[in-house]
């Protein structure tokens, strides 16, 4: 009984198992993040490069002048729709299953915006300038474009951040309130001034339940809108393939799908490296897999009509870029999507029998490369085919933009250890709330 | 009454001899590539001449159209651009500032006709081609992103010596370093508003085609040629 | 003050308090994790929402102001689009919509919830334990005896008396 309701555990023993993280960390942790900081140091290395010597030592070209920093930008901002679904779509539902999610998921979407919103500023030709977007007073006497879908995209990720930032902090008040008696000094400091003085009076909890709720209908309206936007910047363009009414619900589904993947992924790892087999329990895993598959039903069902409308219309420019990505120079790319965003999920997750916490794992990791491979999809062969056959190109990345690439992932990584280790993974007041609740 | 710049294009009389290319590249400090580079697809040329190849040997026919900015009056590159460092000027030119680009390639991606071009390093010239340069055009820092200008420092000069000399403009005084150097005389240069420019008759004649005019980027270069 | 373990007792204390006077204002109840009281009970009205919206309306209205103003102030044309469009500015004037309901929800309750208000240094707090819920009942002095009774015939544990100057 106690694997399937964590919730009748005794309190204490909630308390000790999703406090014990917070303490000094181990030789396993630090190696992890020294692995990690290498990797980010590298990234950096290489970004110095391109910030000296220009955008040439990217594999960028003419025509393809957009490549791995649009694709990573457009993957991280999308990853990070995995809180927003779990935490705010399943609280307005009133899933119980999800209270051990929540704040896993909110990290993640506040980690994955920090790290995607870096993206835009990495990918510009005069990166030092990228300032000159935001509108601000200045002795030039002028404004930025607000026509631009690169102005959108400011305006929505910087809502989509504080959202999600606030998102984030107010279930965590409570939280650090209970360890604000914590045995570390810096720790005990840090509990108490982040928790505002929490009382825990019925004020107190009220007016945080009634934002929280109010929140949830607003952080899933703005996610919804934030990945519209972005994938605004292509549909918003004349390009081939490019210019589809179906790009804004196209890139919300694939958001959402990716983020679960990711969120599967870090649970996956959460549980095994913090112990918390009695609070992840299978019964978690199977609705995120269950989740996972629905969100893989939904994203061949947009790529098929978006293929399916292309190929039919058969207008030339498009079907230039359509058979580089079937059959030309980017078909392995295009069937390896298929396979790993479908024919995986669909067959680990589709058939009880396979649906483990394991196989979920393998499932997430390639919905990941999948997806990842998507985005790449569709920058680069929409780019190298131009409407003007005379001006095609390849792509073909360098160092630089792989050592970029990796040395976001590590961000990431590094950023949740951090947060793990400062703060529950688990809101613990959540946990008692409805102690008799039907799953 | 403004000008409103335009161009015409006789591709019925284009050798494709490419001087006009050689000319944009001496007027205009354009960057010189290396073949590496070259091989990467950093060139640039804001004009140049596609070949088209029409036909099996022996009966082989080669097609000719030189492509330069449109200056279209409805450019797709102009919205995008979050800085404007690309916008439309009261002369219809699609004016490019380059101290105003971040860089964020977007109008490069939203030409139809590809002919914006990057500056992926500092530009370099082999000794002793530096010496060479047009002091009437800035060299572009690496960062930021160029395309033909109707050689716009011509028409200010042009405009210019017409008001100090306190006459008008007469048809035919302005002409980019392209159309200077036809060998042809396939490219005429003028103000579409006057009527009586070569340039309007020839954009009016029955020949006159437009380079993927149904996309509605209204552009102001002329192709003209034989209807089939 | 005073301890309670089960929710239907305090509830219980709570009407009984009422029917003798106590404004509800002057009751708190403290525990560790949220107690869902029926309606009636103890009934905090909000303003939440109306905040919410109202803020969301304001900034959303001055963001628009603001990019209108900014695109004629210095108007370029670009592509022949018009130099401002409702259509074109709608992303941002439902973002910044968004934004304002955010933030003005995470000001009010802040706000509301007391945490960010000058507190009455004076007034004790309980330092609640897992499982309990306390009942801080403020009230003057000729009314203690009978709320002792109260609380004690609703059943609870631990009452206690502190002095407030």
């Amino acid at each position: 009984m106690a694997t399937s309701a964590p919730e009748l555990l005794p309190y204490a023993k909630i308390r000790e198992d999703l406090f014990r993280p917070l303490s000094n960390g181990s030789a396993r942790y630090w190696i992890t993040i020294a692995a990690a900081m290498s990797v980010i140091v590298l990234g950096l290395v290489a970004w110095g490069i391109q910030v000296r010597d220009g955008m040439g030592v990217t594999g960028l070209n003419r025509p393809v002048f957009w490549g791995f920093y649009i694709v990573d930008f457009v993957f991280w901002i999308g990853i990070s729709h995995a809180g927003t679904l779990i935490s705010a779509i399943l609280r307005l539902t009133d899933a119980a299953w999800r209270k051990p999610v929540t704040r896993a998921a909110e990290a993640i979407t506040v980690f994955c915006l920090m790290i995607g919103g870096m993206f835009p500023i990495i990918h510009l030709g005069r990166s030092w300038l990228f300032y000159w977007l935001i509108p601000y007073p200045n002795p030039r006497l002028l404004w930025p474009n607000f026509r631009s879908p690169l102005l959108w995209d400011l305006v929505a990720i910087l809502t989509y951040v504080t959202g999600s930032v606030i998102y984030l902090y107010l279930p965590l008040i409570p939280d650090m309130a209970q360890l604000a008696q914590h045995n570390v000094p810096w720790r005990r400091k840090l509990y108490r001034i982040l928790s505002l003085g929490w009382t825990g009076s019925d004020r107190e909890w009220h007016a945080l339940e009634r934002a929280m709720k109010l929140m949830a209908c607003i952080i899933l309206a703005v996610a919804i809108s934030v990945h519209t936007v972005v994938s605004w910047d292509f549909a918003m363009s004349i390009a081939p393939m490019w210019h589809s009414t179906i790009f804004g619900p196209y890139f919300v589904v694939g958001a959402i799908f990716s983020g679960i993947a990711a969120l599967l992924l870090v649970m996956g790892t959460l549980r095994r490296a913090l112990g918390l087999e009695l609070y992840l329990t299978k019964h978690h895993f199977n609705n995120l897999s269950k989740l996972l598959l629905l969100m893989s039903l939904l994203w061949f069902y947009f790529t098929f009509a978006e293929y399916q409308t292309v190929w039919y219309g058969n207008e030339p420019s498009e079907m230039a870029v359509f058979a580089s990505k079937i059959r030309g120079p980017y078909a392995p790319f295009f069937w390896t999507m298929v396979f790993c965003n479908f024919v995986v999920p669909f067959i680990l997750l589709g058939i009880r029998k396979l649906r483990t916490i394991t196989t979920a794992m393998v499932a997430s990791v390639c919905v990941l490369i999948g997806m990842w491979l998507e985005r790449y999809l569709i920058v680069a062969p929409t780019l190298g085919n131009p409407r003007m056959t005379s001006a095609s190109g390849v792509y073909l990345p360098t160092w630089i933009e792989f050592a970029i690439t990796a040395a976001t992932f590590a961000g990431m990584l590094v950023l949740y250890l951090l947060f793990s280790k400062l703060f529950p993974i688990i809101a613990v007041w959540e946990f008692k709330a409805h102690p008799v609740e039907e799953d | 009454m403004e000008h409103r710049w335009g161009m015409s294009i006789d591709l019925d009389r284009c050798t494709g001899c490419e001087a006009c290319v050689v000319a944009c590249h001496a007027e205009n400090n354009l960057p010189v590539s290396s073949p590496e580079q070259a091989e990467k697809g950093r060139t640039a040329h804001w004009i140049r001449v596609d070949r088209y190849y029409e036909g099996e040997f022996p009966d082989v026919r080669v097609k000719y159209r030189p492509v330069l900015c449109q200056q279209c009056d409805n450019a797709p590159c102009e919205p995008v651009c979050p800085t404007y460092a690309t916008y439309h000027n009261t002369e219809g030119l699609n004016v490019q500032v380059y101290n105003r680009c971040v860089g964020t390639f977007y109008c490069a991606n939203n030409c139809p006709y590809t002919v914006r071009f990057f500056n992926w390093f500092a530009p370099e010239w082999p000794e002793p081609l530096q010496l060479q340069h047009n002091p009437d055009v800035s060299i572009r820092p690496a960062g930021v992103m160029e395309k033909c200008t109707f050689c716009v420092q011509r028409i200010q000069r042009g405009k210019r010596d017409a008001a100090t000399e306190n006459r008008p403009l007469a048809d035919g005084e302005i002409q980019p370093a392209c159309v200077q150097s036809c060998p042809a005389d396939a490219m005429a240069f003028g103000d579409l508003n006057d009527p009586e420019s070569k340039v309007s008759k020839l954009a009016g004649s029955g020949r006159s085609t437009l380079l993927m005019g149904e996309l509605g980027t209204k552009p102001k270069v002329f192709y003209l040629e034989r209807a089939k | 003050m005073a301890d309670f373990r089960e929710q239907p007792k305090l509830e219980a204390a709570i009407l009984a308090l009422k029917a003798a006077g106590i404004d509800a204002e002057d009751l708190d109840v403290f525990s560790e994790e949220p107690v869902e009281f029926r309606r009636g009970i103890l009934d905090r009205p909000s303003r939440m929402s109306l905040v919410a919206v109202v803020g969301a309306i304001v900034t959303g209205g001055l963001a628009t102001a603001g990019v209108y103003a900014a695109q004629h102030n210095y108007s370029l044309p670009t592509g022949g689009m018009p130099i401002f469009s409702f259509w074109g500015t709608g992303v941002i004037t439902y973002e910044t919509t968004m934004l304002g309901s955010v933030l003005s929800t995470f000001g009010w309750f802040l706000w509301e919830s007391g945490l960010l208000r000058k507190r009455d240094k004076n007034v004790p707090i309980p330092t609640v334990l897992p499982g309990v819920m306390c009942l801080r009942v403020h009230c003057s002095d000729p009314l203690i005896p009978r709320v002792r009774q109260i609380l004690d015939g609703a059943g609870a544990t631990g009452v206690a008396r502190k002095e407030v100057a």
